[in-house]
């Protein structure tokens, strides 16, 4: 399977963009809003991942 | 009515929600809301059917068991991937088949492991596959979660409605209590 051979951490971005287009259009009605709700959530979902894999790595480099 | 309600087109709302549920997206379609549908037919379908394609098409299944009794085999997953709806209904109905002692349909697609070369088969998936099952389990179930935020917004409307009217001038708002005006007078 094509798939297996790929990086798993590939499989985050679509996902986090799937669940802020969903939620930000769930939210708002007009399109200008739901885009920017979206891509300021999708932002901010993978700012945070990046942020929590930084101090993982951190202590995990430490110990 | 609010004028969230007033200004979003929901026609019957509970019928918007069941066929919502029935697909993602149908709901919206009903409700003429056809840019909705499309986004979230796009969106949950789609993290339904690649997840279903990286757990190579067995992440989704149901066992009428009960989970006090048998937590190991109880399907946790499934009470997620239930609200994508009829995508993920077959693997109820042949569970309750199987529950039956009736012969799968379509071949036993979405059905359990019936036998121990189907179990062998079933139980290799995640070396064969790497980490590849356990993230279409995570797509499929997201899916489900997603298909609720839809499904809620088919039954109640979009929940800032109104600021997003405000945020374009109030217009639709003002029409509306503008015709509500000219019908108290007349």
């Amino acid at each position: 399977m094509i798939f297996a051979t790929i990086n798993p951490y590939v499989f985050a971005p679509p996902l986090v963009v799937a669940i802020s287009l969903v939620y930000a259009a769930s939210r708002h009605e007009s399109w200008p809003r739901i885009w920017s709700h979206a891509a300021r959530l999708s932002g901010s979902i993978l700012g945070m991942l990046l942020l929590a894999m930084a101090v993982l790595l951190l202590i995990n480099s430490q110990l | 009515m609010t004028a969230t309600k007033a200004t979003v087109p929901l026609k019957n709302r509970r019928l918007a929600a069941l066929l919502a549920w029935l697909v993602p997206g149908l709901g919206h379609f009903y409700q003429g809301r056809t840019g909705k549908g499309v986004l979230y037919a796009v969106c949950i379908l789609g993290l339904y059917f690649v997840g279903m394609v990286l757990g190579d098409w067995q992440v989704v299944l149901w066992r009428w068991i009960n989970p006090l009794r048998d937590a190991e085999n109880f399907r946790f997953s499934y009470l997620c991937q239930f609200f994508v709806g009829l995508p993920a209904l077959l693997a109820l109905i042949q569970e309750t088949l199987h529950y039956y002692d009736i012969p799968p349909i379509l071949g036993g697609f979405m059905s359990v492991p019936l036998n121990l070369e189907q179990q062998d088969a079933f139980n290799s998936l995640s070396s064969k596959l790497a980490k590849l099952p356990e993230i279409g389990s995570v797509y499929t179930m997201m899916a489900g979660l997603l298909n609720i935020l839809a499904i809620y917004d088919a039954l109640e409307g979009p929940a800032q409605a109104e600021e997003d009217q405000c945020a374009n001038g109030g217009g639709a708002v003002a029409d509306l209590k503008a015709e509500k005006l000219d019908e108290g007078k007349s």
